[in-house]
């Protein structure tokens, strides 16, 4: 029990910073990325290249990484995003996963199909706990998600930009309006969602030690599964979601996991996301039920109302 | 210099996609001045103000602020420049405190010198009570007038030469649109100059120095408001008995001479 609730909060804790990177992304623009993913692999072997070919040490390439990640979400809102503003938001989304698509080549171009290998910055340091190996990193991770996710929306609150960020997400054309600069509000929310996504993969890595084409892609989407259980406009949420979701997914792998079927825990992750959707759209239907005992007659409650 | 318009509107064109909208507007908004935009729905009104703010791009001809051609310039700069804005349907940040919506407000003012801003904020304050009282709370919280209020308080408070307010009573209850009546003598009394656009027109005529009337995306009469007569107003916005009757009686008390035409006399002697 305590070993399904530590690996599930370990891998929670990376969904979650994806998570984040999604919401902030959808808030601050509209628009919901499926390219975050794919800028966090090409963050990934970038570090790779930084200390495995380059030779330097693992906190520059790890630098390395998230800057790139950061440079490339930018890019892509400066190149692309910003020219789409009078489009209908779905062909940005389709946009975004094109991207994933050429990164996805890119890595193919450059890496190869062969998996690589990164170093973890340091094999002795972990500790146990229930027979499971809990290293450093993915505290890490589960603690900045934490602190991300119920301390931004409050840092941003203190400088002028940061709430020109929030008050965006709320009306992007009242923003223009009062002199915010709106075009610096959207490159910085992608710059910074991307950098979220290397960092994720970055921390996610050690554990795993290898890098393939897609790789963080495949974490990436429970991470977008879990920014709409949260909401997908609420960074605390975004964090609830990727708890939720990684608990939920190491428990179908441990008392699920003898039925043999490979990709369970995605269905249970599938499963999740279906019911919170339904229940989110049948919520205020089965409220006004349940406030009204005689919705069967609504003529004469709406009669004895107007009386 | 100071004789030189505030703003002046050149033969402007503007449209969506095939639509033109816009057939040439042209006007000109004297300092210190509240001029009035008025003519049916759809006449181009909320579009003109648009153009006038940067949101959407005129096609051809210009619009000059303080002497400059700022017809290519961004949003955000003509906000800088000294331009205000109280847009259509108010759009106060519904999830930010009052407190916050006004920061906001005065975003250009606390970058270019952001020791005026707490002696912006008292003056905010002082002349909106209800704004220091709810400091604190959401704004997408309260009511349609209070919300007007801060609409028009976030504009004040960055200290603009030039204030453009978008149909500011619509969707309001007539309670409210009195509240707003007051809020925006309020503001004509600070001598800052003013665009006006208002459906409501007994209410429109009641505040402004100078009225334009607007017709499928033109202006077809421009003067003063002292010098309109019912027939010009049946003439081109074809209003009927009952608004033709009202707008009669606002007339009757915009062209009497009042207290607020005299200082301002006084002012620009
Ligand atoms: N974003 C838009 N896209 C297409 N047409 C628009 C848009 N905004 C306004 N229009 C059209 O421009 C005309 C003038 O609109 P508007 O300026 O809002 O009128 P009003 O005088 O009532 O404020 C209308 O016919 C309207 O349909
Ligand atoms: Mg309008």
């Amino acid at each position: 029990m305590l070993q399904v609730l530590v690996l599930g909060l370990m891998n929670g804790g990376i969904y979650a910073i994806f998570a984040l990177g999604v919401v902030l992304v959808y808030r601050g623009t509209g628009v919901l990325t499926f390219a975050h993913g794919e800028i966090g692999t090409i963050a990934l072997y970038f570090a790779y290249f930084l200390v495995a070919k380059v030779g330097l040490p693992w906190s520059i390439g790890a630098l390395g990484a998230i800057a790139l990640a950061a440079l490339l979400g930018g890019a892509f809102e400066f190149l692309f995003v910003r020219r789409m503003v009078n489009a209908d938001p779905v062909s940005t989304v389709v946009l975004t996963v094109g991207f994933g698509l050429f990164l996805l080549a890119a890595e193919f171009f450059f890496f190869g199909a062969s998996p690589r290998n990164l170093e973890p910055p340091t094999k002795h340091y972990f500790f146990v706990i229930d027979n499971v190996v809990v290293r450093p990193w993915q505290v890490a991770a589960l603690v900045l998600a934490l602190v991300l996710g119920f301390g931004l929306q409050s840092a941003l609150r203190r400088s002028d930009f940061g709430l020109g960020i929030l008050a965006a997400a709320q009306d992007p054309a009242a923003v223009r309006l009062v002199g915010v600069p709106l075009s610096r509000v959207t490159l910085t929310v992608w710059s910074v969602g991307a950098g979220l996504s290397g960092l994720a993969a970055l921390l996610v890595e050690p554990s795993v030690g290898v890098i393939a084409p897609g790789y963080a892609s495949e974490l990436f989407v429970i991470g977008l599964a879990a920014a709409v259980v949260g909401g997908l406009t609420s960074l605390p949420g975004a964090f609830v979601g990727g708890v939720v979701l990684g608990i939920a997914q190491s428990a179908s792998s441990r008392y699920l996991g003898s039925f043999g079927v490979s990709g369970l825990q995605y269905i249970v992750v599938l499963t999740i996301l279906l019911v919170v959707l339904l229940g989110r759209a049948y919520a205020p239907e089965v409220r006004r039920r349940l406030a009204t005992p005689h919705a069967g007659a609504p003529s004469t409650t709406t009669a004895g109302a107007a009386a | 210099m100071t004789d030189t318009p505030l703003l002046e509107v050149h033969d402007i064109t503007a449209g969506f996609g095939a639509v033109t909208v816009l057939h040439g507007v042209s006007f000109e908004v004297p300092r210190g001045s509240i001029a009035g935009i008025f003519g049916l729905n759809g006449a181009g009104k909320s579009v003109t103000m648009k153009c006038l703010a940067g949101v959407v791009p005129t096609r051809s001809g210009s619009v000059l602020f303080d002497g400059e051609d700022v017809t290519r310039m961004s949003p955000e700069r003509r906000v800088a420049r000294g331009m205000g804005h109280v847009p259509q349907g108010r759009q106060v940040f519904p999830d930010l405190t009052v407190e916050e919506n006004l920061r906001l407000g005065a975003y250009t003012l606390r970058r270019r010198n952001r020791s005026r801003y707490q002696a912006a904020l008292d003056g905010v304050f002082d002349r909106f009570p209800v704004l220091r009282d709810r400091r604190t709370q959401k704004a997408g919280t309260m009511s349609g007038g209070q919300q007007a209020s801060l609409a028009v308080g976030r504009a004040l408070i960055n200290e603009p030469q030039l204030i453009l307010v978008d149909e500011p009573s619509a969707g309001l209850s007539p309670v409210a649109t009195l509240e707003l009546d007051a809020v925006l003598q309020e503001v004509a009394k600070t001598g800052v100059t003013m665009v006006l656009v208002e459906q409501n027109i007994a209410f429109g005529l009641s505040l402004v120095d100078t009225a334009h009337l607007m017709q499928t995306g033109t202006v077809v009469h421009s003067g003063p408001v002292a010098e309109l007569d019912d027939q010009t107003l049946a003439t081109h916005l074809g209003i009927g008995r009952v608004l033709q009757a009202a707008a009669g009686s606002a007339l009757a008390a915009r062209q009497a001479p009042r207290p607020k035409e005299k200082a301002r006399a006084r002012r620009t002697a």
